[in-house]
């Protein structure tokens, strides 16, 4: 489904990413760990085109898509629930959700039942549901990170990047994202989620990758690196909690 | 009263021209923080191809005034793509910050100079499409053309804002104006929603040249300063409110033509312009202008 293959890329002269490569099957949950500032963001920026790769491949549905603009990538298949959530603050929450749809709209993807994917995803975040002709610039940050998630599934994407959806939010917020990725999973959608909660992805993911200085150290089985000693010690905080 | 009445009514015709063409200055604005100097000249050659279609120059007229607006339009959003791509999107390309400033002042001077050779240096009378004899509200005389100005241009900035509100190519728009990399990852062509705003930018300005012309004289010079003075009225009602460009644009038509009056006509720009300077030295974002809120 998508897979990378010796990706450099960085933000102007620096290089960030030493030539990453990893592969999310299709169907699965792929998780990519790693400390602070190893360079996962920036991963998946290189990978939906919002900075450009140095070199490398970026094969999505076996095309390669690599340094193409993004919303050529996005129409290509791609949803990316951005870092920082990046919702359309001036605009309500179902006109963001809209605009996630908006290559489907375009004939750009296969048109599909927009009404009908926009009402199932409120139900699958009934957060969004009571706040639906709310600004988008209004919502909790929890709330604004479940919009980001929403709004990308409406692309009805082929893969879905999603970059610490958890990030800021409250203990019960985080419970509840991680069940919704799960009842996506369930459904079959293929996703790279990047967490903080390196035990907690692995707990929902079928393999992990763990990046360290914008290299790949170690990928296995999700199972096998929640248990191996080093990803314990660095990244699960000793003990295999979750 | 009456002739305080009467210069009201003129003041906000002229306002309303004004906050259309500070609209246009919103419009591109929004969705690349860039804009066209040369708006006035939009404007211009607007108002001189409507004159070449529906008046009696070069062997016209060929249409009537109400045709030619839609064929105008057509035209100056032929402009604004022209004015992006060789004044805008070079210097966005290479993150030049300041390059289109210069780019879009250049190209206005060039079109003065190519309006100046088509259609001479003198001004021209736009011939009226309605009857040029006043009619009386509460003892002031008003044109009729003057109420076409004011619902014209209310008319123009509403159809973009309905645009805008209802349809999923609107919506991309103001997705853009909002965070462009984030428009992006939706699929949306931010390059071309910029050169679009350009389009419906330099689109109505040309409109509120053919709404203006039959009121003035036309000519290859009726542009720059309504330009200049439509810049002040975007930045008195901030560059980011379709609302602040319809106040900013009253207070200064009315500005304007009260002091040019009451005072004198060598100074009818002046209060406008002191309200433009407040403005600057107290609220920089201007009367109506927004300071985004941020969540962390
Ligand atoms: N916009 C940027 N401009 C310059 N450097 C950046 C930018 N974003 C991230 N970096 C740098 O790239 C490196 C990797 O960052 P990032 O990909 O955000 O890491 P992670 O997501 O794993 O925490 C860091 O050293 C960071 O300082
Ligand atoms: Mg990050």
């Amino acid at each position: 489904m998508l897979t990378i293959n010796g990706l450099y890329a960085g933000y102007g002269k620096v290089e960030v990413l030493h030539g990453i490569s990893l592969e999310v099957p299709k169907g699965k949950v792929v998780t990519l760990i790693g400390s602070n500032g190893a360079g996962k963001t920036t991963t998946m920026r290189a990978i939906c085109g919002m900075i450009k790769p140095k070199s490398g491949d970026v094969q999505l549905n076996g095309k390669n898509v690599a340094g193409l603009d993004s919303h050529r990538i996005a129409r290509a298949g791609l949803a990316h629930s951005p870092e920082g959530r990046r919702v359309f603050s001036t605009m309500s929450v179902r006109d963001n959700l809209t605009l996630g749809a908006f290559p489907r709209f375009t004939g750009a993807r296969p048109k599909g039942d927009i009404k009908a994917d926009l009402e199932k995803s409120l139900e699958l975040f009934p957060r969004l549901k009571e706040r639906q002709d709310q600004l988008a610039g209004t919502l909790s940050g929890g709330e604004q990170q479940m919009l980001a998630m929403a709004r990308a599934l409406m692309m009805n994407p082929d893969v879905i990047l999603l970059d610490e959806p958890s990030m800021g939010l409250a203990p019960i917020l985080v419970e509840e994202v991680f069940r919704i990725i799960l009842r996506l999973k369930a459904e079959g959608i293929t996703m790279l989620l990047v967490e903080q909660f390196a035990a907690a992805a692995l707990n929902v993911a079928d393999y992990g990758y763990v990046m360290e200085n914008g290299r790949i150290s170690l990928h296995g089985a999700a199972d096998k690196l929640k248990n191996d000693p080093a990803v314990n010690e660095a990244y699960l905080g000793g003990a295999n909690k979750h | 009263m009456d002739i305080f009445l009467q210069l009201t009514f003129s003041g906000i015709a002229l306002g309303m021209i004004y906050a259309v063409i500070a609209f246009g200055y919103q419009l591109t604005f929004a969705t690349s923080g860039t804009l066209n100097f040369g708006q006035g000249e939009a404007l211009m050659l607007g108002a001189l191809v409507g004159l070449s279609l529906a008046g009696n120059v070069m062997g016209g007229p060929y249409i009537n005034y109400w045709l030619m607006i839609p064929l105008v339009m057509l035209f100056g959003a032929l402009h604004g793509v022209v004015v992006e791509r060789i004044g805008v999107q070079p210097s966005v390309k290479t993150k030049n910050e300041f390059g289109w400033i210069m780019s879009t002042i250049a190209l206005a001077i060039i079109f003065k100079n190519v309006a100046e050779n088509i259609w001479g240096k003198d001004d021209i009378t736009f011939p009226s499409p309605v009857s040029t004899a006043p009619f009386e509200i509460f003892g002031a005389r008003v044109q009729i053309m003057q109420v076409i100005v004011v619902v014209g241009a209310l008319a123009i900035m509403l159809a973009v804002e309905m645009f805008n509100r209802k349809s999923i190519y609107g919506k991309a728009v103001v997705a853009t104006a909002n965070d462009s990399d984030a428009a992006g990852l939706m699929g949306i062509n931010t390059a071309q929603v910029v050169t679009f705003s350009y389009a419906l930018s330099s689109a109505t300005a040309a409109f509120a040249g053919v709404l203006v012309a039959p009121l003035t004289l036309t000519g290859s010079t009726m542009g720059t300063a309504l330009g200049l003075k439509a810049f002040a009225v975007a930045i008195i009602g901030g560059l980011t409110s379709g609302v602040g460009a319809i106040v900013g644009g009253l207070i200064l038509g009315i500005a304007e033509t009260l002091t040019g009056y009451y005072i004198s006509t060598g100074y009818k720009e002046v209060p406008g312009l002191l309200l433009l300077l407040l403005v600057l030295a107290i609220k920089p974002s201007g009367l109506f202008g927004k300071t985004t809120i941020k969540k962390v």
